[in-house]
């Protein structure tokens, strides 16, 4: 059985094979990578404002239950804020750094604030929390902006916070009202807004200081696919922890996390798709949830059932989920992403879900959110990984622009009065395109 | 005169035995036939192991014959409390009369609070039970009373008979309206009088039970009467659902390898049966998903097949399918 199932794969990686070997020619290009420093910086946005939002959507129900694990959450919350001041120093130095600790950790105050109102059923506190949510919008959005010299916008950056509020709070409302289907809804929405923040903002950034990334783009397009990866991948691990917390707990919102997590899914073969086609969609969708999906929340029935066998088995599931997508990988990439490598990198994933249920079904809490944000981040590395594999494996999509860095010189000024006034006029230009490319982008991405 | 007095001591030594003897019938275990009777008496049950969790307030429990497991773990606050009192309305019953057919009793009852020496009341009428009223209303979640004696000066009383049930006997209460709350017996168990487990016996359960009570073991006058009292635990026997009562799954979805559906969020449910079938006309159940699961069933074949779900409750019965779907 388990050979036969092998022999399928390694067809399958043969059938890939077929439509890129027409491409050949192009291989070794070295110019098709995703580890760019504007991806890097993207990629450490895309980690830490997507983790904000997960764990600050987390605490909000935890906190509403009076769950034991809520002050955890809580520390590894305030702990990811402190995360980004570094990041922050990198680019804007130590000043600039503080100023925006300072801003963002103390905006998760409010999530406590919106429990608290909810709990109390205090309509005053309410909108005095919402007064607040205001003011760090405005105030935040005003730090970006001058940050960023105005390469995000003032509005442009108000607007999206704005929108980030707004996903938290219908988490958590929709939670309190027991619409559990709109809340992971809302969940898996203002997830996806932080990596359209996090895109915005890294290009932003990128492009305020060319030279300090050496003149890459954070909004490449094999930026864009490494970004991708990350938000699939990451998304993956929140609601594979949450939906096996939940299954623990026999908590009434299980079978909606399962969903969205069937959701996410489908976006996933999507995006496997678009870049493979519809035959390597169709087995990854297999071997994605075979020995997978469903052996990790086999893991959660054999802990309820006290059952050593079925969690015995359900593990073996897991390891041969890890040879299969392994050699999966392996083969839609050609060997780009070696099969050994992969192989281990999925399971180093499984391990850290694996400990951080068990931890949490042991209620050593601390231990079970350490292991949470070492395997959300490991996630990061998996996007990093397959995405260069993907982009050297198909130069032609992935490859840095080959453009010229500036416009050649063609005059020398005798003519123009006002030769400063054109250059300037050229830069406008360029912002307003990319702007405008961004917001379109994120139109059509939401849609 | 030594010799007298040993022979004295000697007589009365054995005369004082044999009344002791008699007295705390010795040999009533020997002679009598109380291995007949479900009874278990237990010593001390607040340090039995064995029976310190009740079996139906066991973490996880077999339905329909093994095939569908229910966990009872209300770690979540949030759902169970307010499913709880949501059952409370309406549904308990002031009960009137006691019948238990198995043993030919069809009593009236009266309501009875707590005595000021702290005992539980007891009718003053043998032939009445008392209904301890500050306690559950006979229909709703918790533990309902009724004691009544087990027999007067004179001879048996309304619960004479009461050690004689067995595991499945029906008990039945109904109100001055004639509306009726059955029970089934689940377990019979005596204890010393003062060993009493009060707290499985009146305190909250999240069942919805019915603890007769009454007097057993033999009867010391000095320490003033029956040295056990007997509780018979029963359960609420819920009308069983029938088949267009329970609610099939919806959103049947084959995806990739995996069928899914959304979760029946009712009470009564058991779990799922996934049938599949090539031809759409004959249809095979192929798993059986406990409701505590993940709802889907992982089918590396699932493009081959048409699929239906349906939906078990707690008493067995099945829900009508769900629609057949087949991969998109």
């Amino acid at each position: 059985m388990k050979s036969l199932k092998k022999i399928l794969i390694i067809m399958m990686a043969i059938l890939l094979l077929a439509p890129s070997a027409a491409l050949a020619d192009n291989h070794g290009d070295t110019k098709a990578t995703v580890k760019t420093p504007a991806a890097d910086l993207r990629a450490d946005l895309d980690k830490l404002l997507s983790e904000h939002f997960v764990l600050a959507t987390t605490f909000m129900m935890k906190s509403y239950e009076d769950a034991e694990d809520a002050e955890q959450v809580w520390n590894k919350l305030d702990q990811n804020a402190q995360d980004m001041t570094p990041a922050i120093a990198s680019v804007y130095g130590e000043e600039a750094a503080a100023q925006f600790e300072d801003i963002f950790r103390g905006h998760n105050d409010y999530s406590d604030d919106f429990v608290k109102a909810a709990k109390n059923d205090d309509p005053e506190a309410r909108k005095a929390a919402e007064q607040e949510v205001e003011e760090f919008v405005n105030e935040f959005g005003a730090f970006l902006s001058k940050a960023t010299e105005g390469n995000l916008s003032e509005e442009a950056a108000q607007k999206v916070l704005a929108a980030h509020e707004e996903d938290v709070i219908n988490v958590f409302d929709h939670y309190v009202n027991e619409e559990y289907q709109k809340a992971y809804q809302s969940f898996r929405e203002g997830f996806h807004r932080m990596f359209d923040i996090s895109k915005a903002l890294s290009t932003a950034i990128t492009t305020q200081m060319p030279d300090k990334f050496e003149h890459t783009k954070a909004d490449a397009k094999a930026a864009d696919l490494r970004s991708n990866l990350n938000a699939l991948a990451s998304e993956h691990f929140a609601l594979a922890t949450l939906e096996m917390q939940k299954g623990f707990n026999q908590s009434p919102d299980y079978d909606f996390v399962t969903w969205a997590e069937n959701e996410h899914t489908k976006d996933f073969t999507a995006t496997i798709e678009s870049l493979y086609g519809e035959e390597g969609a169709e087995q990854f969708e297999k071997v994605w949830q075979q020995d997978h999906i469903t052996a990790q929340s086999d893991i959660v029935t054999a802990t309820l059932e006290s059952n050593e066998e079925a969690r015995m088995d359900a593990e073996e599931s897991l390891k041969m989920f890890a040879e299969d997508f392994g050699t999966f990988l392996a083969a839609a990439t050609e060997g780009n992403l070696p099969q050994q490598a992969a192989t281990e990198a999925v399971w180093t994933h499984e391990e850290d879900v694996l400990e951080t249920f068990d931890h949490y079904a042991a209620e050593d809490y601390e231990a079970a959110y350490n292991s949470f944000r070492e395997g959300y981040g490991f996630m990061f590395g998996i996007g990093e990984t397959l995405g260069d594999a993907i982009a050297k494996q198909m130069p032609d999509q992935f490859a840095n622009d080959q453009m010229p860095e500036e416009m050649p010189d063609t005059g020398m000024g005798g003519m123009s009065g006002a030769g400063s006034l054109s250059a300037w006029a050229w830069a406008a230009f360029g912002i307003l395109a990319l702007l405008s490319g961004g917001v379109l982008y994120r139109k059509k991405s939401n849609q | 005169m030594e010799m007298k007095w040993k022979i004295y001591f000697t007589v009365v030594g054995i005369v004082a035995l044999l009344m002791v003897g008699y007295e705390t019938n010795v040999w009533a275990n020997l002679t009598s036939s109380e291995s007949e009777t479900q009874v278990k008496r237990i010593e001390n049950p607040e340090v039995d192991a064995s029976d310190i969790t009740p079996p139906e307030e066991k973490l996880k429990e077999q339905v329909a014959g093994g095939e569908f497991t229910v966990i009872n773990k209300n770690k979540d606050m949030n759902s169970s409390e307010v499913v709880k009192e949501e059952k409370q309305k309406e549904t308990g019953i002031v009960p009137a009369n006691i019948q238990i057919p198995a043993i030919d009793v069809n009593s009236d009852i009266e309501s009875v609070g707590v005595l000021d020496n702290g005992q539980m009341g007891v009718p003053e009428d043998p032939d009445k039970a008392g209904w301890f009223e500050p306690g559950t209303e006979p229909g709703n979640t918790g533990n309902s009373v009724i004691a009544g004696h087990v027999d007067s000066r004179t001879g048996p009383a309304v619960f004479y008979d009461l050690d004689k049930l067995e595991k499945g006997d029906e008990i039945t209460v109904t109100d001055q309206n004639g509306e009726k709350k059955t029970y089934v017996v689940q377990k019979l168990e005596s204890y010393p009088e003062k060993e009493s487990p009060i707290g499985r016996i009146f305190g909250p359960t999240d069942e919805k039970r019915l603890n007769l009570i009454t007097c057993t073991g033999e009867f010391v006058r000095y320490q003033g009467g029956h040295q056990d009292r007997l509780v018979v635990y029963s359960t609420l026997k819920e009308a069983e659902k029938e088949k267009s009562d329970i609610k099939a799954p919806t959103n049947i979805e084959v995806n990739g390898s995996l069928v899914t559906w959304y979760a029946v969020r009712k009470d009564y449910v058991a779990g799922y049966r996934v049938y599949r079938s090539k031809d759409g006309e004959e249809f095979e159940k192929v798993a059986s998903i406990s409701n505590h699961e993940r709802k889907a069933y992982s089918d590396p074949e699932a493009a081959q097949y048409k699929y239906y779900v349906t939906t078990v409750a707690l008493e067995g019965n099945e829900s009508e399918p769900s629609k057949t779907v087949s991969f998109k």
